[in-house]
This record gives C-alpha cells, sequence and structure tokens, in this order.
C-alpha cells in the first residue's frame, strides 16, 4: 500500500473518528448507557430478569427535573432521583419477588407506567406537554479538575464534564469492589449463580434479591439525572429513548463485567458520535444517525452470543466440562 | 405466564372431565373477581389523583362513562378507539402464548402500515383485487419485521425481548424517513399522498344511514371480529394452534414430544408481526387514509397490555382491548371537561395488570384478612409456592 492511500485513511479516520471531540462526544454518550449497563448488571448478577430499567430511568430523569425545580438545587434533584429509584425499585421487587408477579410482564408494565406516568405528571405538575424546560432548573455543572485540565490533550479528554459522568466511573469501580472484595457481593454471585445452593449456605435470597433491584433503581435513576440535568436542563416525553434495554444489551457484551460494561458502553458512544458526525457533514440523513445505537445493540448482542455459542461447543467438541 | 390454558380436554376421563369443569368454573369466578378487584383498587388510585385535580372522583367516572357509551358517537368513537388495538392486542397475545415476548408488536404495526399505504396509493386496481393486496402485504410486512428478532432469537438464542425494542426504535425512524423522503406526498407536511378510493375501508358515517356522527370509526372492526373468530378457532382445534399452547406451556415438553419448536416459535411469532401489521394497515386505509409521521405511536404498548389484561386468551384479549379503547375514548373527552391529561387511562390501566399479576398479593391480602372471599382467593392460586425460585 502506498503511503499517499495510508496517509489518506488516517486523515479521514482521525478527522472522523480519533479526536478529542469525537472521545468527548464518546464519553457524554456513553454514561447514561454505563449507568443503564449497571442497572442490568446488578440485577442480571444476583439472577433476576429486570427490563424495567427503561421505566426507571424515566422516573428518575422527571424528579430530577423536578427535584432541581422546587429546590432550586441540583442536588436536590439528584436527591429526589434517588429517591424515586428506590421507590420504583422497591415497588418492582415488592411484586415480582414478594407478589410473585411475573417478572417480564412486572417489567414491561413498569416500563408503559412510567412513560404514561411521566408525561401525566409532565402535564400536571408543570401544565406542559412534550417536554418541560425552565431556567428554575438548576444543571449539574461542570468539574474541571485542577492540574490536569492544563495537560494539552488530556485535560479537554478527562476534565470539564458533569459530575455524573465521573460518578458513572467511581460507580463501576466501586461495583467492582462490591461484587469481588465484599462479603455482600460474593452472596449476590452466589444468589445469581445457584439460588438453592445459596439458600442452603444460610444466605436470605429474598434480601440479596431485593437489594439488587433497589441498588438497579438508583443506577437507572442515575442515568435519568443525566439524561434531563447533565446537558439540556429540561424533562422530554419518552427520553430514555431505549437506553434501558440498550443497557441490558451493553452489560451482556461486557459479560456481566464492571469493566467490560464500561468498555462496551464507551463502544456505543464512540459509534454514536460518529454517526452524528457523519450527520453533521451531511454524509447520512438524521434518521438513520438516530438509528445507529440501536442497530449497534443488534449487532453487538448478535455477535456476543454466536461467540458465546462458539465457546461453549469448543467445550463440548474437546469434551472439557466446566 | 400464569395459567396459559389447560391440557387437551378430550385426553381425560368422563368423571375427570366433570370435575374439571367445576374447577374451571370455579377458577374463572376467581379470575373474575380477582379482575373486578383489580379494577376497583385501580380505581381508587385514580381517585386519589382526581382528588389531587380538585374533582369529585364519582363526577369524573360518570364523565368517563359518559364519554365512552354516554351517546352513538361515544359508543363509535370507542369503537374507532379499539379497533387498532384489538389488532396488536391478538398480536401479543398469540406470542405470549407460544411464550415469546413480542414486545416489537409497536414497530410491526409502523411497518405494515407504512407498506400498506404504499400498496394504498402507489397501485390503480379494482377495489376487489386492491383492498386485499393491501391487507395481505401489509401482514407480509409486519410478518417481515419480525422475522429479524425471530430468527436472531431461534438460530442464535438472543433474547427477543430486547432485539423486539431495537426494532421498534428502528422502525420508527425509517418509517419517519420514508415519510419525510422518498414518500412525501406534499412539500409543507411529512405526510404520504392519499390512498386510492379503491383501497379505503368505508367509515360508518359514509355508509348508507350515515351511523356514528363525529366518530372515524370504520368496518375494519368486521376484520377484526373475524380475525378473533379465526384466531379462536386455529388455537383450539388446528394442529399448529395446538403446538403454539404447547410450546408456551413447556417447550421442553414439546420437544420431547417430537414437536418441531423452530417451526412453531417462528411460524407463532411470523403470524404475531402480520397481525400487528395488519392492524397498521387497517388503521389507516380505515381512519387516516394516508400516513402522517408518527400517526399512531403506542398502540403496540397498549396491545401488550391489553393482552395481558385479556390473561393471553383470544377473547380476553379482544375484551380487554374494547374496554381500553373504550377508556381512551371516555378520557379524551374528559381532557376537554375536567382537564385531566388522558394518560391517566394508560396510569390506571397499567396498574390493573400491575395488581393482577402479582399471584401472590391476593394470597397476602386472603391470609390477613377473615373476608368471606378468603377462601376463594387462596385457593385460587394453583402454583406452588417456591421462595426465591
Amino acid at each position: 500500500m502506498d503511503s499517499a492511500l495510508l496517509a489518506q485513511i488516517w486523515d479521514v479516520l482521525s478527522r472522523y473518528v480519533f479526536n478529542v471531540a469525537n472521545l468527548q462526544g464518546m464519553l457524554r454518550l456513553s454514561t447514561p448507557v454505563v449507568l443503564a449497563g449497571l442497572c442490568a448488571l446488578i440485577t442480571d448478577r444476583a439472577g433476576i430478569l429486570n427490563i424495567a430499567g427503561e421505566g426507571m430511568i424515566l422516573f428518575g430523569a422527571w424528579f430530577a427535573v423536578a427535584g432541581s425545580f422546587f429546590f432550586h438545587s441540583s442536588l436536590a434533584g439528584v436527591m429526589a432521583a434517588i429517591l424515586s429509584g428506590l421507590v420504583v425499585g422497591g415497588l418492582f421487587a415488592l411484586f415480582s419477588l414478594k407478589f410473585r408477579a411475573h417478572i417480564i410482564i412486572m417489567g414491561i408494565a413498569i416500563n408503559i407506567f412510567g412513560n404514561a406516568a411521566t408525561i401525566f405528571l409532565t402535564r400536571a405538575v408543570f401544565k406542559q406537554a412534550g417536554a418541560f424546560a425552565d431556567p428554575r432548573i438548576v444543571g449539574l455543572g461542570t468539574i474541571n479538575i485542577p492540574i490536569l485540565k492544563d495537560i494539552p490533550v488530556l485535560g479537554p479528554l478527562l476534565s470539564g464534564y458533569t459530575a455524573i459522568v465521573y460518578l458513572s466511573w467511581i460507580l463501576v469501580a466501586l461495583t467492582f469492589v462490591f461484587l469481588y472484595r465484599t462479603p455482600w457481593g460474593f452472596h449476590l454471585r452466589a444468589v445469581g449463580e445457584h439460588p438453592e445452593a445459596a439458600a442452603t449456605l444460610g444466605i436470605n435470597v429474598q434480601a440479596i434479591r431485593f437489594g439488587a433491584v433497589m441498588a438497579s433503581g438508583v443506577f437507572a435513576a442515575l442515568a435519568g439525572v443525566y439524561l434531563s440535568l447533565g446537558h439540556l436542563q429540561m424533562f422530554t416525553e419518552q427520553m430514555a429513548a431505549g437506553r434501558g434495554f440498550i443497557g441490558m444489551a451493553v452489560n451482556t457484551f461486557g459479560a456481566g463485567e464492571p469493566l467490560g460494561v464500561l468498555l462496551s458502553s464507551f463502544l456505543f458512544g464512540l459509534v454514536d458520535t460518529i454517526g452524528w458526525r457523519l450527520q453533521g457533514e451531511r454524509i447520512m440523513p438524521v434518521y438513520f444517525v438516530s438509528m445507529v445505537p440501536y442497530i449497534t445493540t443488534l449487532v453487538a448482542l448478535t455477535i456476543y452470543t454466536v461467540r458465546q455459542q462458539r465457546r461453549r461447543k469448543a467445550i463440548v467438541d474437546n469434551g472439557v466440562s466446566r | 405466564m400464569a395459567d396459559m390454558g389447560g391440557l387437551d380436554k378430550s385426553l381425560q376421563p368422563k368423571s375427570a372431565r366433570r370435575a374439571g369443569l367445576q374447577r374451571q368454573l370455579r377458577s374463572a369466578a376467581q379470575r373474575s373477581i380477582r379482575i373486578i378487584l383489580s379494577i376497583l383498587a385501580s380505581m381508587v388510585v385514580g381517585s386519589l389523583i382526581m382528588l389531587w385535580y380538585k374533582q369529585n372522583p364519582i363526577q369524573v367516572y360518570i364523565w368517563l362513562f359518559q364519554g365512552a357509551f354516554g351517546s352513538q358517537r361515544a359508543i363509535f368513537i370507542s369503537l374507532q378507539r379499539a379497533t387498532p388495538l384489538i389488532f396488536t392486542a391478538l398480536a401479543s397475545m398469540l406470542a405470549f402464548r407460544t411464550g415469546v415476548f413480542n414486545v416489537g408488536v409497536e414497530g410491526q404495526f409502523f411497518v405494515g402500515a407504512i407498506a400498506g399505504t404504499y400498496v394504498g396509493y402507489a397501485f390503480r386496481l379494482p377495489t376487489i383485487i386492491h383492498l386485499p393486496l393491501v391487507l395481505l402485504v401489509s401482514f407480509l410486512a409486519g410478518a417481515a419485521w419480525a422475522y429479524i428478532p425471530t430468527i436472531m432469537r431461534q438460530k442464535l438464542g438472543v433474547s427477543e425481548i430486547i432485539t423486539t425494542i431495537m426494532t421498534n426504535y428502528i422502525a420508527t425512524f425509517l418509517t419517519s424517513y420514508l415519510v419525510n423522503y422518498p414518500m412525501r406526498g406534499t412539500p409543507t407536511t411529512p405526510e404520504t399522498p392519499f390512498v386510492q378510493p379503491t383501497a379505503k375501508l368505508a367509515q360508518f358515517v359514509e355508509l348508507p344511514g350515515g351511523l356514528g356522527k363525529g366518530s372515524q370509526a370504520h368496518v375494519g372492526i368486521f376484520i377484526a371480529i373475524a380475525l378473533v373468530l379465526v384466531l379462536w378457532f386455529v388455537l383450539k382445534y388446528t394442529k399448529i394452534g395446538y403446538e403454539w399452547r404447547m410450546a408456551g406451556i413447556s417447550s421442553r415438553f414439546s420437544q420431547f414430544a417430537g414437536i418441531n419448536m423452530d417451526r412453531v416459535f417462528i411460524l407463532g411469532m411470523l403470524v404475531s408481526g402480520g397481525i400487528a401489521g395488519l392492524g397498521g394497515a387497517v388503521e389507516i386505509i380505515g381512519v387516516w387514509r394516508k400516513y402522517k409521521d408518527l400517526f399512531a405511536t403506542g398502540f403496540g404498548f397498549r396491545g401488550n397490555l391489553a393482552a395481558l389484561l385479556g390473561r393471553n386468551t383470544v377473547f380476553g384479549s379482544f375484551v380487554a382491548a374494547l374496554f381500553y379503547g373504550s377508556m381512551e375514548a371516555g378520557a379524551l373527552g374528559l381532557e376537554w371537561s375536567a382537564g385531566l391529561p388522558r394518560q391517566l387511562i394508560d396510569i390506571a390501566v397499567g396498574l390493573i395488570v400491575f395488581f393482577m399479576a402479582a399471584e401472590g398479593m391476593w394470597d397476602f391480602v386472603a391470609s390477613k384478612k377473615g373476608w368471606s372471599l378468603s377462601g376463594l382467593l387462596r385457593r385460587s392460586s394453583g402454583k406452588p409456592q417456591v421462595q426465591g425460585g
């Protein structure tokens, strides 16, 4: 290959893919996905199929705006969202674990309910249809990390995001520590892998699962906070836009590991950013750009599942058992 | 899923059949009681919301009822709102029955609608060919859209819950693109040209007699009712219907019994998607007569809820869709008279499903209270109480 072509390829790549603006976009767009991924992860590892993330995100986003609007503080917004996550998660756990409602039916119901309830609340409380924006909603504000922010490339890349972005990374680390370095995490994994065996060891399966679902509610609510208070301070109907489900995909693609969730979310963010960049350059109509995250999810899930099956087949062929 | 229908009755001896009948009657009674209690519970929650709005709940419920059934116009608006829901509810029901969570009915509805619209305006044919062609193409388009997640599930083992949701979003953007660019009929608004007169379903107002003035109810309701009867027959009396039911009860057992599960699942899902697509086209050629961008969101999800509300039976889903549609019609009136957002109905129906699905809640209520209902309710939960399973 001649060097002119290589230079051209590099030129295209650096213009459209690897540049600071894209990587910044990647980190921004991946944040709600990271949190939604953690929401899926914590329940998945406890052996619960939680598809209610979408509804929980919507509640979180709405209550973040409401809290910030009424108490004139973004912290109050975050608190209100976390509270809503605990309540919705608690209700979901109560109905599906204690009252034995079918967990997928419950998830579908929470998602539809969350959508209708947040639209209803927007109309009822703020007298607005479609979206609610107001200068009195206090946004999260950005954090400039001292020293780091002055380093040429790393500064703009790693400094100057809202607190939730950093919080999401910290939560990934904390989830890892929780899962692998604490007895509670050990119990949770045991419950997820073999509930009966865990129960015979004296682990309270119900309590662990209850806790996991509540935690997933908080993660989802934080994803909602980022959507509604992150950049534009507003609540828009259906603003979760499938991120609850993308979170499930990211968790699957990341093999249920916190770091895996983080990295696959970055991949999502990058693909999404490139899509928007292509739209900006009028290479692709906006409708196709909007499809990007969903198509990425389909492709990622397919790749993951096929790879997984091939590995399982290899194990069977070699006569190796786990 | 809670009881998906019993085993084939003809396999049981006569005495067992009589006992079975009694048990069935009792469980039917229990089920209706539970549905009524669920509706009451959600009405109580609804009342609290109305009080918050400083409205008298009893007055609001009267308005709601009047808006749904109070006049000829109200009844026809209810029918109009219910028609697409019957399709999406039946589509959801069939998939759920087969054990597939087709949450993609929404997208299949859209894709069927736009395919039907295209055939509706692009061709000039006599009605007798045109109309069936529109319906056929929309069915095939809905089925084709359902094919992607179906194959991913059956051949690759990817959960259909995520994939069908993803295809919903893709369908929304794809149809938006089509309406905004290649299929756009007018420069001012994103909508297609009108369908040909030969591809329309008549509205009742347009028929001699002029029933249902002020509504856009159309003869598509008869297609919906026919579909109800066909599905009931297929599920009850045909081989594939039997296989669908068995697949939903236990796919592993069905496999052992020699049923080709791949075929059963794929066919079930495709027919489900097809019914959803058919519903989309019927809504277009009956009510709108052209495809407007995002002309009707939420029919798919409401259909999912209606199927759950109808406990995944053909007639249950049908009745639930009628109920849901008429409540929506009533709520449209409420928006005018009481200023209550119509999403109240979605909340209420969501709550009913919540309460109904919560098997254990009824045991809990029954064990705490010494009502005369308690025995009835306690016996109603057929499932063994496994903790943490």
